[in-house]
């Protein structure tokens, strides 16, 4: 399972890259095999005003239906809607083009409350 | 009698393969003084019994010619569409969870949705709903959980069955019904752009509408569209073989009642709503939906599928609540449908349309009798005015065993529609019924 | 494979014509008519009747097969049934003709509802709701009306985790949240979790009884009294009621409105997914809430009385599905009290006959008794990379049709079994003895041929990802 070094993560395993003020959220390698194949994915609406730990998006595969939670508070500025007609991308690159949205944070103190990928590692073999 | 089939043997040995010693102690954890002593239900029957008894009931129905529709209309039923919906390989399977060993009800209703894509010109369909009113309240639905925002506009000549479904399902939901109010008949551009707004959800237009009146769906649909709210047109779906379509127009969904399509008028029910719409919005669908897929050799199949729409999956966050689809009836459709050839189910709508304005021209043209909506397109339905008693023209027509016109004066309780009633008539008809009907509504 | 309608369309006659005997200029004006131009197929009688027939011997139906499906009640619908639903003298009735000359319907709809409530213990039933989730609908709107009439401000509805998943849903639809209980392990509720989530919130409990792990709630009694001290609604799923007719009122146990599938415990055939029917039952208490219209029996005939200023409204158009509502009328005629008693008990000995073959050597979450129904995990005997959802499809293989995979959602590789009581004890023992040369065998010597099951249908494993992912809804 794959584990990237230079991201930060939440307990309900989506991963965060970030880059300043804005950052790139996904689903992890975990949680992508958790799921199963993916079938859909809806997205928020551009622009939207999303809170910390707030359902904001919805990952589904044949038989099931998962939020995603937003790791941080901010505003969405870029959704990627490449995975909307191909969700596999989320299955075979959840750290690349399987990204979900890119979002501008509204508070940087908020990144204290990701988990470190040591954190996360443990998070997941406890499993 | 019943449909059990041990014998003594068999049940002693069963019971000893369990371990106990009678039935009654498999119901243990059942509070002792509350197991009933008596059920207050008669004996049992024969078949001979049962058909004796339910032929002296039967007898108490009476079988009328009917001019009468409002939702529920007469329209003959091949028989094909018969034999087929009587095999019980269709009628006694479940739910084709199991698609492998589903694929007749599975390919039917593929073969359904398409049918009913091609008649709409819309591009997703559903396995169906309950009926008609119901299908509107999803439609409905779809369209408050696709905007978020929750303002409806109703066209007020919508079937009066579905306004109160609608009113039932949606009042306590905190959903701004509005209506809109009917000028001669139809809905006038102006009174739907004086209550559109950007914040209007959809606009609920039915055509033919409650009247019998083709709407003039175009241009009301242009005009929602302009507010970007949705447009949700009812349809009668036999009138789709003349009348411009939901897709023609650019409906985002389109929904109706199927009992027309195969489906005998069972006093209102089995009833098999449908619903249809752009692709963009098909993961907003409820119900049950079938798609093709292929299986580990390559070969063409049909599952249920996009299912984490639904409540089995989804629970509190589905898309609606329905889990049946009425499928029997849906077969029913598709039967019924794929019989026609386009230019016969062309004709069978214009025979409608002949017939019904045949009678329109003769009783307009009695004494006493007018056009409520003067010279308007309608489909098999048509509004009459009258200056005579409306329950004494009904009462005589019982008397010759024809169901006259629905009293609309009794229905709506609108004063606009103080002595009015509504006929339908439909391909059922002959043109020596209808001229019988003239010659009643002559004497009275 | 059957090839689809629009393949097998030609430039022939088709199936159907109509004759006009009224020569008329129709004249529609240019704005309003149709533009498109219709693909219909073209397919003459006899080749649509080979390819629905056809079409037809590619189910699985309950006609040709053991049908062993969990919750779903796949027992014999007694052709009698039938026979009478197509009566033309039930068929051709419009729902707006005068009440004098529905008499023979309404007869029919009113005696129902007196047998339901005999055999519930409520006081009313209506039969207007089209399925057991437009049921719960209809129920739950009830209660909601019944809480405003009395001012009082209840918003919150408890469902166990084992609960169908229409209950939660269906109380979302009726402007409630949901409170989810979980259960023991074995399926029962926990008293105590349900104790800290009762307040003055709480506007109703959905149970089903017995739960759909196929064992009946052995603190029911505590649970109604409980409920009912705290002002709280009592709502009977009654997708299970076959296990308890003729033992047990659901009204005796204190709940106050319950829903009935007619096509499961009473015979009505499903259809291949529909129509149903869902009637409703409710206490004396409820009933002003109940659907309009109300047939009454005014002793010289039946008529409809819409003058219900506190129901509800209508919760689909006319009055039910009325073909459904008949032949249940009709399988309750044809049983009578002793035959419906005698139903329960054969239903829930030929479930525990089969469960006793199973129990020894396979997890039972609800114990080694139930009622007509019970739920086998097959978590700690799965090997080879067999999953739950493969020993289904073998199944297929012989002949069987699936019993019901992965509900309830509480536990894990669930299967569920329910034979009913129209099946032999020669059909369970070879359906038993098929079912461990599966599971016991198979997956040892041979999991591939289980893995890539099923081997003999019309169509080999279907990719259900491929069609969700790319959606192909029609021609």
């Amino acid at each position: 399972m794959n584990i990237p070094n230079d991201l930060r993560y939440t307990k309900t395993h989506e991963w965060v890259k970030i880059n300043e003020q804005e950052v790139t959220v996904g689903i992890t390698d975990f949680a992508q095999q958790e799921i199963t194949d993916i079938v859909h994915v809806e997205l928020p609406d551009l622009g939207k005003h999303v809170n910390i730990n707030q359902p904001v998006a919805i990952i589904e595969s044949v038989k099931s239906a998962f939020d995603i939670y937003a790791p941080l508070s901010g505003e969405i500025i870029k959704i990627n809607t490449l995975i909307l007609e191909k969700p596999e991308l989320i299955n075979k690159f959840p750290y690349l083009d399987g990204y979900l949205f890119k979002l501008k944070i509204a508070n940087i103190n908020d990144l204290n409350v990701l988990l470190s990928v040591n954190d996360y590692q443990k998070l997941v073999t406890e499993r | 009698m019943d449909y059990t089939s041990k014998n003594k043997t068999e049940q002693n040995d069963m019971l000893k393969t369990i371990g106990i010693n009678c039935i009654k102690d498999l119901f243990v954890n059942i509070p002792r003084n509350l197991v009933l002593n008596k059920l207050n239900i008669c004996h049992g029957n024969t078949e001979q019994e049962i058909l004796t008894h339910l032929h002296n009931v039967a007898k108490k129905n009476k079988i009328l010619i009917s001019f009468r529709g409002a939702g529920i209309y007469d329209h003959y039923i091949p028989a094909l569409v018969k034999e087929i919906v009587n095999r019980s390989e269709f009628r006694t399977s479940y739910t084709p969870y199991q698609a492998e060993a589903s694929q007749g009800t599975l390919q039917a209703i593929f073969e359904y949705q398409s049918l009913i894509c091609a008649l709409t010109d819309l591009d997703v369909s559903n396995a169906s709903l309950y009926d008609g009113a119901t299908a509107v309240v999803e439609a409905i639905l779809m369209s408050i959980r696709y905007k978020k925002t929750k303002k409806i506009l109703i066209s007020e000549a919508l079937n009066p069955e579905y306004i109160k479904v609608i009113i039932t399902y949606f009042k306590h939901l905190e959903v701004d019904l509005i209506f809109l109010e009917t000028t001669n008949g139809i809905i006038d551009n102006n009174t739907l752009l004086n209550k559109l707004d950007d914040n209007t959800t959809a606009v609920v237009i039915q055509s033919p509408n409650y009247f019998g009146l083709i709407e003039n769906m175009k241009s009301l649909c242009y005009w929602t569209k302009k507010f970007n709210s949705l447009f949700i047109a009812v349809v009668n779906p036999l009138s789709l073989g003349v009348f411009c379509t939901p897709g023609e127009y650019n409906a985002d969904i389109a929904v109706g009642e199927n009992q027309g399509l195969g489906s005998p008028m069972s006093f209102g029910g089995t009833t098999c709503g449908f619903i249809v719409t752009k692709k963009s919005l098909a993961w907003r669908l409820p119900g049950r939906i079938v798609g093709q897929t292929k299986d580990i050799k390559g070969e063409r199949g049909f599952v249920l599928t996009m299912q984490s729409r639904e409540q089995h999956i989804r629970r509190v966050n589905a898309t609606s609540n329905i889990c049946t689809n009425a499928s029997l009836n849906a077969l029913a459709s598709c039967v019924f449908l794929s019989g026609w050839g386009s230019k016969g189910f062309k004709k069978l709508a214009e025979v409608n349309i002949a017939k019904a304005k045949y009678t329109f021209k003769q009783i307009k043209s009695l004494n006493g009798f007018s056009s409520k909506f003067g010279d308007q397109t309608f489909f098999n339905e048509f509004v009459i005015k009258t200056t005579k008693d409306i329950n004494k023209i009904n009462k005589i027509l019982l008397y010759n065993n024809i169901l006259g016109p629905l009293n609309l004066s009794n229905a709506n309780a609108n004063a606009k529609l103080k002595n009015c009633m509504l006929f339908c008539v439909t391909e059922q008809r002959t043109k020596s019924e209808i001229d019988s009907l003239i010659e009643i509504l002559k004497t009275i | 494979m059957e090839k689809l309608l629009n393949e097998i369309s030609t430039c022939c006659q088709p199936a159907y014509d109509i004759s006009c005997d009224i020569n008329i200029e129709i004249n529609i004006p240019s704005n309003l008519q149709r533009c498109s131009s219709l693909h219909f197929p073209n397919i003459t009688e006899s080749d649509l009747l080979r390819h629905f027939t056809n079409l037809s011997r590619n189910n699985y139906a309950l006609s040709t097969t053991f049908y062993p499906l969990g919750s779903c009640t796949m027992k014999h619908n007694p052709l009698i049934s039938e026979q009478v639903a197509r009566h033309y003298r039930f068929n051709q009735i419009h729902p707006y003709q005068d009440e004098l000359t529905i008499q023979g319907n309404l007869e029919i709809m009113y005696k129902l509802e007196q047998d339901l409530c005999a055999i519930s213990g409520m006081d009313y039933f209506t039969l207007q709701p089209a399925a057991g989730a437009h049921g719960e609908l209809t129920g739950l709107l009830i209660i909601a009306k019944y809480f405003e009439t009395i001012k009082q401000k209840r918003t919150t509805v408890i469902i166990p985790d084992s609960a169908h998943g229409t209950n939660p849903s269906s109380a979302m639809l009726a402007g409630f949240n949901v409170i989810t209980l979980d259960s023991t392990h074995d399926g029962q509720i926990n008293i105590d979790k349900l104790k800290q989530l009762l307040n003055e919130n709480v506007a109703a409990i959905m149970l089903t009884v017995p739960n759909t792990l196929g064992v009946f709630e052995k603190n029911i009694l505590t649970i109604t009294e409980l409920a009912h001290n705290n002002g709280t609604i009592m709502y009977y799923d009654g997708a299970n009621l076959n296990a308890i007719v003729g033992i047990i009122k659901p009204g005796d146990l204190g709940f106050d409105i319950m829903h009935i599938n007619l096509h499961k415990t009473f015979a009505a055939p499903h259809g291949g997914g529909g129509p149903g029917s869902g009637p409703v039952g409710v206490k004396k208490f409820l009933e002003p809430f109940l659907p309009i219209p109300r047939i009454i029996n005014n002793k010289t005939h039946f008529v409809f009385n819409y003058e219900k200023h506190q129901s509800i409204g209508k919760i689909k158009a006319f009055f039910g599905n009325f073909p459904v509502i008949l032949k249940s009328y009709v399988y309750i005629k044809l049983l009578g009290a002793e035959g419906l008693i005698n139903s329960t008990k054969q239903a829930v000995l030929n479930a525990n006959y089969m469960l006793a073959k199973l129990r020894d050597n396979i997890d039972v979450p609800g114990g080694h008794k139930c009622l007509h129904e019970f739920v086998l995990s097959l978590k700690s005997i799965l090997k080879n990379g067999v999953k739950t959802v493969d020993v289904a499809k073998r199944l297929l293989d012989y002949g069987y049709y699936a019993p019901t995979i992965y509900f309830p959602l509480i536990v894990e590789e669930s299967i569920m079994m329910e034979p009913t009581e129209t099946e032999s004890k020669q059909t369970l023992d070879k359906f038993i003895e098929i079912f461990k040369i599966i599971i016991f065998k198979e997956m040892l010597d041979e999991s591939d041929k289980i893995k890539c099951a099923p081997h003999t249908t019309i169509v080999r494993r279907l990719d259900e990802v491929i069609a969700a992912r790319n959606p192909v809804l029609r021609w």
